[in-house]
C-alpha cells in the first residue's frame, strides 16, 4: 500500500534529463551513419541499451487506423523474422534474458533492445531482423490482434486510464491528440497484416529515425552495428513535425455515468511548447502546484487519496489535474480557491528553490538506469531537437526566476477543459464551468525581480 | 533459509567481534547495542543518498480488531512529530530537501524511504529520526486522514483487479485474511484512535524489530557514524515483538473452491487461480525452486506459454510466488480469450497435471531458467535507490544471508527439488479459483458454468 505519492508520479516531464555528473561515465557524443542520427552515452556498466525511434506518433494515422502503428510495432518481435520464426526468434532471446519491445507513443514510436554486453553479439542480429526483415506472419499476427483488443478492454477497465482517454478525446476533440495509439477495438478490428506490413514499412525511413545507445560500446564498433542495421532501409520524404498550442476558450464539463466506487475527474489545460523560453519555469510552477494541491486537497481538507498534477510537455503540450474523490463538488470549490490564491499571490521565491532542488533530486534518480537516460536523451532530441539540453538542465532550472515562474503560471492555467467519470447526480456543473479564469496575477509580483 | 545470526552486543567491544550475516560487495552492516541493524551500501552513480527504515509490522501482526491500522500508521507517520508538529511543516522540510519519499505497508513489512542530495543525508536521518521515533498523534488528524484511507480502498475496489483479488485472498486464507489484507478493513480504520496508534508504537516500534538502510553515493564510515549518533539512544523493547505477540499459522485449505464475480467494470475477465506455497520459516529450499520453476515457466518455449498463450487461449498468464516468512501464496492470473473460455480453462488444468511429470521441461529450459535469474540480478543492481528496499524485504522475509546467497542457491536447484515444490504445495491441493466477468458477458458465454474444476 503505497501511501506518500511524491512527485515522481505527479509531475510528467516527457522531456526528462541528465547531467554529465552522473559518476563513471564518458562524455556523451553523437554520429552521423547513412544519414541517420546516432546519440550515444557511455554507461559505465554491464547492460546495453539500444533504443530506435521513428517520429511521428499520431501524426502518421488518420484516426479511423489507431492502433495501427501500435500493432505494427508489437508485430516486429510477435510475429517472427524472415529468418526466425516467432518462437524461434522467441527462444533466442530467452536464452540470454534479453528484451527486445517496442512502443507506440503520442509524438513517436520506439524499439528498444536491453541486454547484457556480453550477450550482445548473439542478440544483435535478432534486432536488426526485427526491425528490417520482420516476417508479419498472418496467424501470429491474427494472435497479436486479439491480444491487442484484450488488452484494450483490460486498459478500458481500469478508471485511470478510462478518464485520462476521455479527458484527452474531449479536449483534443478533431486533433492528433484525441487519438489513443493503441486505437479502439473498432480500428484494430479491421487491420490485416499485410495492410499493417505496409503501413510499417511506409514509416521504416530514415528520414523518421533517430537511434539511441546507451553502452559501454566503442564508437567504431556502433558504427558497425548501426550501419548493419541502416544500411538498406530507404531514405524517405524529409519529416516536418507539426506542434499544436492547446488552449481552451472557456471552462467545460463532460460528465460520463460510470459505476465505480469513487468518482474521478480530470482538467486539462495549455502547456508551453518545448524549447520555447517559458517551459522550464512553467515545469517548476507545476511542480510547486502539485505539492499546493496535495496540501490542500488532500492534507487540509481530506478530498483525495492521491491527487495529481501533470505537465505533458510534448508537441501538443497540456497539464492535467487529476483526482478522485466523493465530493466532486468540494474538490472544484478548494481547487478554485487554490487557482485563485495561486493567480493573486504567485509562488515564493522559496518555493521556487525548493522546486529546483527538489527537481535535481528526481532528476537523478530517474537517470539511474540506462534505459531512463536513452529515453531522456531521445525526448530532448525530438522535441527540443537538442539531445544536449539533458547534460545542462542542471544549469538551465538555476537561471529560473520567480518572477518568470509567475508568469508562465498566470499565462496558461487559466481555462480548463474538466471530464467527470461516476455518480453523476453528485456533482454540479456549473460550479466547474464557473472556474476562477478572470484572476490575474498583479503586475506586482511578475516585476518584482526576484531572482533564484 | 539460514536465519541471521544476531551477536550480543557489549558495550565497548568492537564490531568485528560480532557475527556479520553475508552481504554482497559493497554492502556493509553494524548492529547497534540497541539492536537497529544498519546496512550501508556504496555505489556513487548518482549524487544522491536513500535512507530507509523498515519495521517487522503490517499485516501479518494484525487481528480483525487492528487490521489496517499498521497501514494507517504508516500515514500518520507524514502527518506531524515533535520537530515537525503538523503536516505542512512535514512537507515543507521535504520539499527543502528536496526528497522524493514513499512508504509502504505489506504483509510482513512496513517502511518508508526517502531520496535526496547526496550532501543531505544528516539532515536527512535526523528528519526520519523525528517522524520514526517521535509521532505525534491527534484526532483532528486522524479524523482527517480517514476520507485520504477511504479513498485508497475506493480507487481499488474501481478496479475489477483488486476486487477479484480480495475475494480470492479472503477464502484462500480463511478466518486470517486480515494477515494477509495490508490496506485494512475500513471500519477498524475510521473508528481508529490515537491510543490505538500508540499501542501500534508501543509494540513493534523498536531499533530491535527494525532495519536502517542507507544506500547511495556515501561512506560506510561516515554512514555508521551518523546513524550511531542519531538513532544511538533509541531505546530497546528489551523484548522481540514478534516472540512476545506470536502469529498465528494459517489453516490449510480444506477444499478447492471456485467462485464467479460480476461487475460491469470488468470489459474482459479475469481469472485468478491460488495456492498456499511454502515459507522461508519452514521450507526454504521450495521458495527457491518456486522461483526457478516459475522462471521455466515464463520461458517462451514452455509447454505452458506454447499452450496457452502461443495458441490464442490467453493473452498472458503469470504465474507468481511471494516468498514470505509466513506462508507464501502461489498465484496464477489470466485474461482469457473470451471467445475461448472452456478450452483456455480446460488446458489451464491440464497442464496444472503435466507440472510433476519429468518430461514437462527440458534440461535446456532448467539451464536457461537460471542464467536469466542470474542476468535479473545484474539488472536489479543497476538502480541505486532501489537497493534498500530489496535489503529490507529481505531482511523481513528471508534474512539476508538467502538475499546474498540467493542466485547461487538458484544454481543449486535440481529436477527433484522441483518436483518436491509443485507436488508438496500444488498438484492434487486445494485452491482458490476465481473470475470477474461483467453480466453481459457472463450470461452469453455461461461463464459460471464452464468455470469449475475439470471433473
Amino acid at each position: 500500500m503505497q501511501t506518500f505519492i511524491k512527485k515522481l508520479s505527479g509531475i510528467i516531464f516527457l522531456a526528462t534529463c541528465f547531467t554529465a555528473a552522473l559518476a563513471q561515465n564518458k562524455s556523451a557524443y553523437d554520429m552521423t551513419v547513412n544519414g541517420i542520427k546516432v546519440i550515444v552515452q557511455p554507461s559505465g556498466n554491464e547492460i546495453v541499451q539500444v533504443l530506435t525511434l521513428f517520429k511521428g506518433g499520431v501524426q502518421n494515422y488518420h484516426a479511423d487506423k489507431a492502433g495501427i502503428e501500435s500493432l505494427a510495432i508489437t508485430a516486429l518481435t510477435e510475429c517472427g523474422t524472415q529468418k526466425d520464426s516467432k518462437n524461434s526468434f522467441k527462444d533466442k532471446l530467452d536464452k540470454v534474458s534479453a528484451e527486445i519491445g517496442g512502443f507506440a507513443g503520442m509524438d513517436y514510436s520506439t524499439v528498444t533492445l536491453n541486454c547484457i554486453n556480453s550477450d550482445l553479439d548473439q542478440v544483435w542480429p535478432l534486432y536488426v531482423d526485427a526491425l528490417t526483415v520482420p516476417r508479419f506472419d498472418s496467424s501470429e499476427f491474427a494472435r497479436i490482434k486479439q491480444v491487442a483488443i484484450t488488452g484494450l478492454k483490460s486498459q478500458a477497465s481500469r478508471p485511470d486510464f478510462a478518464i485520462s482517454k476521455f479527458s484527452k478525446e474531449t479536449a483534443f476533440k478533431g486533433k492528433d491528440y484525441s487519438k489513443s495509439p493503441t486505437g479502439e477495438e473498432a480500428t484494430v478490428s479491421p487491420l490485416s497484416a499485410i495492410e499493417t506490413k505496409n503501413y510499417y514499412l511506409s514509416i521504416l525511413t530514415r528520414s523518421r529515425m533517430l537511434i539511441v545507445v546507451v553502452a559501454e560500446l566503442d564508437k567504431a564498433s556502433i558504427e558497425k552495428m548501426v550501419n548493419e542495421l541502416t544500411a538498406n532501409i530507404p531514405e524517405g520524404k524529409k519529416i516536418e513535425l507539426s506542434r499544436y498550442n492547446y488552449k481552451p476558450a472557456t471552462n467545460s464539463f463532460t460528465e460520463q455515468k460510470r459505476a465505480v466506487a469513487t468518482n474521478y475527474i480530470q482538467g486539462i489545460t495549455s502547456g508551453p511548447q518545448p524549447g520555447s523560453s517559458e517551459y522550464n519555469a512553467f515545469s517548476i510552477a507545476m511542480d510547486i502546484f502539485y505539492d499546493r494541491q496535495f496540501l490542500e486537497v488532500r492534507t487540509n481538507n481530506g478530498l483525495s487519496y492521491a491527487p495529481q498534477v501533470g505537465f505533458n510537455g510534448g508537441l501538443t503540450p497540456y497539464t492535467i489535474f487529476r483526482v478522485s474523490t466523493t465530493k466532486p463538488d468540494n474538490y472544484i470549490q478548494v481547487m478554485d480557491k487554490l487557482l485563485v490564491k495561486t493567480h493573486e499571490e504567485g509562488f515564493s521565491p522559496e518555493e521556487v528553490k525548493n522546486s529546483k532542488t527538489g527537481y535535481l533530486t528526481k532528476f537523478y534518480y530517474r537517470m539511474e538506469t540506462n534505459a531512463a537516460q536513452a529515453s531522456s536523451l531521445a525526448a530532448n532530441e525530438i522535441l527540443f531537437n537538442d539531445w544536449r539540453r539533458s547534460l545542462r538542465i542542471n544549469e538551465d532550472f538555476k537561471k529560473v526566476n520567480t518572477e518568470e515562474v509567475n508568469k508562465v503560471f498566470n499565462n496558461y492555467v487559466k481555462d480548463i477543459n474538466w471530464v467527470y467519470q461516476g455518480d453523476t447526480s453528485k456533482v454540479n456543473p456549473t460550479l466547474y464551468m464557473a472556474g476562477p479564469s478572470n484572476h490575474k496575477l498583479p503586475d506586482s509580483k511578475i516585476s518584482n525581480g526576484n531572482k533564484n | 533459509m539460514k536465519k541471521l545470526i544476531c551477536a550480543i552486543t557489549l558495550g565497548f567491544l568492537s564490531m568485528a567481534s560480532i557475527a556479520q550475516p553475508r552481504l554482497p560487495p559493497h554492502y556493509y552492516w553494524e548492529k547497534l547495542p540497541n539492536g537497529l541493524e544498519v546496512v550501508v551500501i556504496e555505489n556513487d552513480k548518482v549524487p544522491l543518498a536513500t535512507i530507509e527504515i523498515a519495521v517487522k509490522n503490517g499485516a501479518f501482526t494484525e487481528d480483525s480488531n487492528y487490521n489496517g491500522l499498521s497501514h494507517l500508521f504508516e500515514h500518520m507517520f507524514f502527518k506531524a512529530n515533535k520537530d515537525y508538529p503538523n503536516q505542512e511543516k512535514f512537507q515543507n522540510r521535504t520539499q527543502e530537501l528536496g526528497a522524493i519519499l514513499n512508504g509502504s505497508t505489506g504483509d510482513e513489512r512496513v517502511n518508508y524511504f526517502f531520496t535526496f542530495d547526496k550532501d543531505s543525508l544528516n539532515q536527512g536521518l535526523e528528519f526520519l529520526n523525528s517522524a520514526i521515533r517521535f509521532p505525534i498523534y491527534r484526532t483532528e488528524d486522524m479524523q482527517k486522514e480517514r476520507p485520504v484511507v477511504d479513498g485508497e480502498f475506493q480507487r481499488a475496489e474501481s478496479n475489477p483487479e483488486y476486487v477479484l483479488y480480495f475475494a480470492s485472498s479472503k477464502k484462500l486464507w480463511g478466518n486470517l485474511y486480515t494477515r494477509k489484507n495490508a490496506i485494512g478493513i475500513h471500519e477498524v480504520i475510521n473508528t481508529a484512535t490515537p491510543e490505538k496508534m500508540m499501542v501500534i508504537k508501543n509494540k513493534y516500534y523498536y531499533p530491535n524489530n527494525s532495519i536502517l538502510v542507507i544506500c547511495g553515493d556515501v561512506k560506510h564510515e561516515d554512514a555508521f557514524a551518523q546513524a550511531k549518533k542519531i538513532f544511538g539512544s533509541w531505546e530497546s523493547s528489551g523484548f522481540d515483538p514478534i516472540k512476545k505477540y506470536p502469529i498465528p499459522e494459517f489453516s490449510s485449505l480444506a477444499s478447492t473452491e471456485y467462485f464467479v464475480m460480476e461487475s460491469t467494470l470488468a470489459q474482459t475477465p479475469i481469472e485468478m487461480f491460488w495456492w498456499q506455497g511454502p515459507d522461508t520459516r519452514n521450507d526454504s529450499a521450495a521458495t527457491i525452486a518456486a522461483d526457478v520453476f516459475l522462471t521455466i515457466l515464463g520461458l517462451n518455449s514452455s509447454k505452458w506459454q506454447q499452450a496457452l498463450v502461443d495458441k490464442g487461449l490467453t493473452s498472458s498468464v503469470d504465474f507468481t510466488y511471494q516468498t514470505e516468512k509466513y506462508v507464501g501464496p502461489v498465484e496464477i492470473e489470466l485474461e482469457p480469450n473470451p471467445a475461448k473460455l472452456k478450452e483456455c480453462n480446460d488446458e489451464l488444468l491440464n497442464q496444472i497435471r503435466q507440472w510433476g511429470n519429468d518430461d514437462y521441461y527440458t534440461e535446456e529450459q532448467l539451464r536457461n531458467a537460471k542464467e536469466i535469474i542470474h542476468r535479473n540480478a545484474i539488472r536489479r543492481r543497476e538502480k541505486p535507490s532501489s537497493q534498500a528496499s530489496r535489503v529490507t524485504s529481505a531482511w523481513c522475509s528471508t534474512g539476508l544471508d538467502y538475499m546474498t546467497d540467493y542466485e547461487k542457491n538458484c544454481d543449486k536447484i535440481t529436477r527433484d527439488d522441483i518436483k518436491r515444490f509443485v507436488s508438496k504445495y500444488i498438484t492434487g491441493k486445494p485452491y482458490v479459483a476465481g473470475m470477474i466477468i461483467n453480466p453481459e458477458m457472463n450470461k452469453k458465454l455461461n461463464a459460471s458454468g464452464i468455470f469449475k474444476p475439470a471433473i
